[in-house]
């Protein structure tokens, strides 16, 4: 048991590393964008609701409306950060063969590489979320909310990891990935509510995406960042279900891939 | 001068079809790169589509003149998307791997060869849907027909202010090593140009417009479609284009002096 | 055709402290290293020269190569090759020069080599119907003919190898450089692009600079040597220089029908290894007294077998490796 958690250690620390050793790409490709996204959302509806007439649309008033796309760029830091481009790669260029050989799976590797990720991204969504809260551009009903989402957010991210880690496992089949893992995060943002409160999409097509697990990438943790009552133990099933359900795929995925493996000679 | 046109467009007839024997060897890759460009243009419109099904109207626009911004940037996109976009990742990855080598020492203009070489033919193929929805639009907000003549050289200008922008972004891959993350903070431009100027508060506003003119892709010519006798954005454009080009050879060829080419 | 005088290049690294703690402190502040990787490195080379290159990993001979084709530019210093300045990348500097790395491929890896090479005459402005020769002549000479439809990442690399040479020859340039172009290759390919490229010389007269790890390259090709270690020229003269730098001392291997006596008169006054049975000894004798103690030798033991081979290069190149104070001795030998 000790050895098996010395492997999860050594392999957080190795990944740990990696990720900081390219503090610009750290910045460029997680942070960076968050911003931006946050930026044009802010402008669009200032310039919304400063138009005549404009003061609440669908429940939200100008604050009410800020406060969500700020915890849109919260949740996105805390459970969408993760990508699967490296996983990917060592499909694609042979390097699977090592792990085949270690004794640490590919499955436990990567798990713990996105640990350290994970890791790396609480620290940064803590300081955004008190630094946000000191100037202060968001207000939580209370502390009890904010933990409720920070765990709820943790579960999602989970989720997301599942996600990403599908399409990465793809790299059996395909030259490259990349263009799912787009694919991915254009349907996840604009089915989960990241670009817009879900309350102004068509009814129908809301009831539509309760039967998927994209609100639950970003409308649902919002909500309960909000202190909204959404009964957190429900919320925390179904997500489980879908990481379980991601989860299972996965294996039969990698089980396959791994019978088709031929190492690319490099 | 007819010698370098011959030369450029014989290279750049090479350039086409080795991207179309590299693009069309991957077939699910090839699918995947339509559906993926498919899903993007969707989710856009569709997004704009679900505001004004609460509002009448965004800045001086309604629906149908918001709607045509849209599709205009979305058209736009495609020529990068086809031209350009597959250029700008491989530079980033030759300059990561030092594979960059052999591009320097072809007897070719080097900007020429770095951001034209590689062409994606899948998403070429979109542009059935980005000219249809250009000129459904187009129709809705009564284009006349010397608008619709004109309008694929300002998509030409529009591409042009953005790749220079990009070229400009991306000589500083060179001096960081980190160069995949340049490629984010491009796409964080084309992001900030798929919205009018309007939309932006005062100051981004002008810094968007004078500093780094990322507004001015799709608002300057929208904007002079929509009312022809206004030319103060297209000026602003033509001038942008103007000092960015200017600027890219100094900064290229100082770019170049810094690459220190990854050892084998 | 190559003019360098006091050619240096410097490269900065960071250091990082291992750890987590050493991670989260890099990324805030980092501490810079400097890498002299070339070092007032002077080379004169003259038209139709066949020039080696030799030097152990990281000596700096790639870091020339590139310094001379316009890749890199150098920190100081000044050179000029085939009348130009390298890093200046003149489209005419470019259309004369070739550059081959046996460790990195410039041909297109998802399509055959032929797309790749009528993409390369395009940039050369070959016409085409003379490209179609030309490639159907280098072809037949590396015997690739029929794999030029082949897509390139389904060749062997030996087979790369001969696509990448003929990549480089099309615009038959005046000054080629080969940084490593046997790498990796068996035998038989090592031999075939060795003579492949003797008679391409022969016949073209081209300059060429070439750097290996092989000693067997360098003496099939070369007749001039140019030795860097650390970034520094130590030695520069002929191949037969070279060879005796250690002296003119001859290896010879004696193989004996039953056990010798290692202190035998025969055998003293000379360096010698024995094999544990004492049936086989290797021993360097001087050139002047080589005849006398084989003879010597031959009469009073049952030899069965025995051979001399000069000091081969590669011999001094691991003396020079291992002793590194001779390096600065054979300053004494630079041309």
């Amino acid at each position: 048991m000790q050895a098996e958690l010395r492997k999860w250690r050594a392999t957080f620390e190795v990944s740990w590393t990696n990720h900081l050793a390219y503090r610009l790409n750290f910045i460029l490709l997680v942070f960076g964008p968050a911003l931006v996204f946050f930026f044009i959302k802010y402008n669009l509806w200032k310039s919304i609701y400063t138009m005549p007439g404009i003061t609440v649309l669908q429940g939200y008033d100008f604050d009410q409306m800020l406060q969500y796309q700020l915890l849109v760029l919260i949740v996105s830091l805390m459970a969408q950060g993760h990508n699967s481009m490296k996983l990917a790669d060592d499909i694609r260029l042979g390097r699977i063969s090592s792990y085949l050989i270690y004794p640490f799976s590919f499955f436990k590797f990567h798990t713990a590489s996105f640990l350290a990720f994970q890791g790396i991204q609480v620290l940064i969504c803590g300081f955004t979320i008190s630094f946000l809260m000191i100037i202060p551009l968001v207000t939580f009903s209370d502390f009890n909310s904010v933990m409720r989402g920070l765990y709820f957010a943790s579960l999602v991210s989970f989720l997301w990891f599942q996600l990403q880690f599908l399409v990465g496992l793809l790299a059996f089949w395909l030259e490259e990935t990349w263009i799912l893992r787009v694919i991915l995060m254009t349907t996840a943002q604009f089915l989960s509510g990241a670009i817009l409160p879900l309350e102004f999409y068509p009814q129908s097509f809301v009831k539509f995406l309760d039967y998927t697990p994209f609100p639950y990438l970003t409308y649902i943790p919002i909500k309960i960042f909000q202190g909204d009552s959404i009964n957190l133990l429900n919320a925390s099933l179904v997500l489980l279900f879908w990481s379980l359900f991601v989860y299972a795929i996965n294996h039969i995925l990698f089980k396959r891939g791994v019978r088709l493996y031929t190492a690319a000679g490099m | 001068m007819i010698k370098t046109i011959k030369k450029y467009s014989r290279v750049y007839r090479h350039f086409v079809s080795t991207s179309i024997a590299l693009g069309t060897s991957f077939r699910l890759h090839f699918v995947l790169l339509i559906l993926m460009d498919l899903l993007f243009y969707f989710s856009s419109l569709a997004s704009v589509s679900f505001i004004f099904d609460h509002v009448n109207q965004i800045g001086p626009w309604q629906r149908t003149e918001f709607m045509f911004f849209v599709c205009f940037m979305l058209a736009v996109d495609h020529l990068h998307m086809t031209f350009v976009s597959e250029s700008f990742w491989e530079l980033s990855h030759q300059i990561r791997t030092g594979s960059l080598d052999f591009l320097l020492l072809k007897p070719i203009g080097t900007v020429f060869h770095a951001f034209l070489r590689f062409i994606r033919p899948a998403s070429a193929l979109n542009i059935v849907v980005t000219w249809g929805l250009l000129i459904y639009y187009g129709q809705a907000i009564g284009l006349l027909w010397w608008q619709w003549i004109l309008m694929p050289i300002l998509m030409l200008l529009s591409l042009t202010l953005l790749v220079t922008m990009e070229i400009l972004v991306s000589c500083s891959m060179f001096i960081t090593i980190e160069s995949f993350g340049i490629n984010f903070l491009r796409m964080q431009l084309q992001q900030l140009a798929r919205w009018p100027d309007f939309v932006y508060r005062l100051w981004a506003r002008r810094i968007l417009t004078f500093g780094l003119p990322v507004i001015l892709v799709g608002s300057a010519p929208v904007h002079w479609l929509l009312s022809p006798f206004e030319f103060k954005f297209m000026a602003y454009m033509f001038l942008a284009i103007i000092v960015m080009w200017l600027i890219i050879a100094p900064v290229w060829r100082l770019s170049l002096s810094r690459y220190e080419s990854a050892s084998s | 055709m190559i003019h360098a005088k006091a050619l240096s290049k410097s490269f900065r690294s960071y250091i990082k402290q291992p750890g987590l703690v050493g991670s989260v402190k890099s990324f805030f502040s980092r501490e810079w290293t400097t890498k002299h990787a070339v070092e007032n490195f002077d080379l004169e080379v003259q038209g139709g020269e066949i020039v080696g290159l030799l030097g152990p990993n990281g000596a700096g001979k790639t870091t020339l190569m590139k310094m001379f084709t316009g890749i890199i530019v150098p920190s100081s210093g000044s050179v000029n090759v085939i009348g130009y300045k390298p890093f200046e990348r003149s489209i005419a500097f470019r259309q004369q020069i070739a550059l081959v790395m046996g460790q990195k491929s410039q041909l297109w890896w998802d399509i055959p080599a032929l797309d790749s090479l009528h993409l390369l005459g395009s940039y050369y402005e070959i016409p085409e119907a003379e490209l179609k020769s030309r490639i159907a002549h280098l072809a037949e000479l590396l015997q690739v003919s029929d794999l030029l439809k082949i897509h390139v990442r389904k060749l062997s690399l030996g087979e790369r190898m001969k696509m990448e040479l003929m990549s480089c020859l099309l615009h038959k340039p005046s000054i080629i450089f080969l940084d490593e172009p046997t790498i990796g290759l068996d035998l038989v390919a090592q031999k075939t692009i060795r003579r492949f490229l003797l008679d391409y010389h022969e016949q073209h007269k081209p300059t060429i600079i070439l750097t290996s790890h092989y000693m067997a390259d360098v003496s099939a090709l070369c007749r001039r040597i140019v030795l860097v270690l650390d970034g520094q020229k130590q030695f520069d003269g002929p191949l037969e220089k070279f060879a005796q730098i250690l002296g003119t001392e001859k290896f010879v291997k004696f193989q004996f029908a039953e056990s010798q006596n290692p202190n035998s008169e025969s055998f003293q006054g000379f360096k010698a290894t024995w094999n544990p049975e004492y049936t086989r000894v290797e021993m360097q004798i001087p050139e002047k007294n080589l005849r006398d103690a084989s003879i010597k030798i031959l009469t009073n033991h049952a030899v069965v077998d025995f051979h001399t081979e000069k000091l081969a290069i590669e011999r001094v190149m691991d003396e020079l490796m291992s002793n590194p104070a001779l390096a600065a001795s054979t300053q004494n030998h630079a041309g």
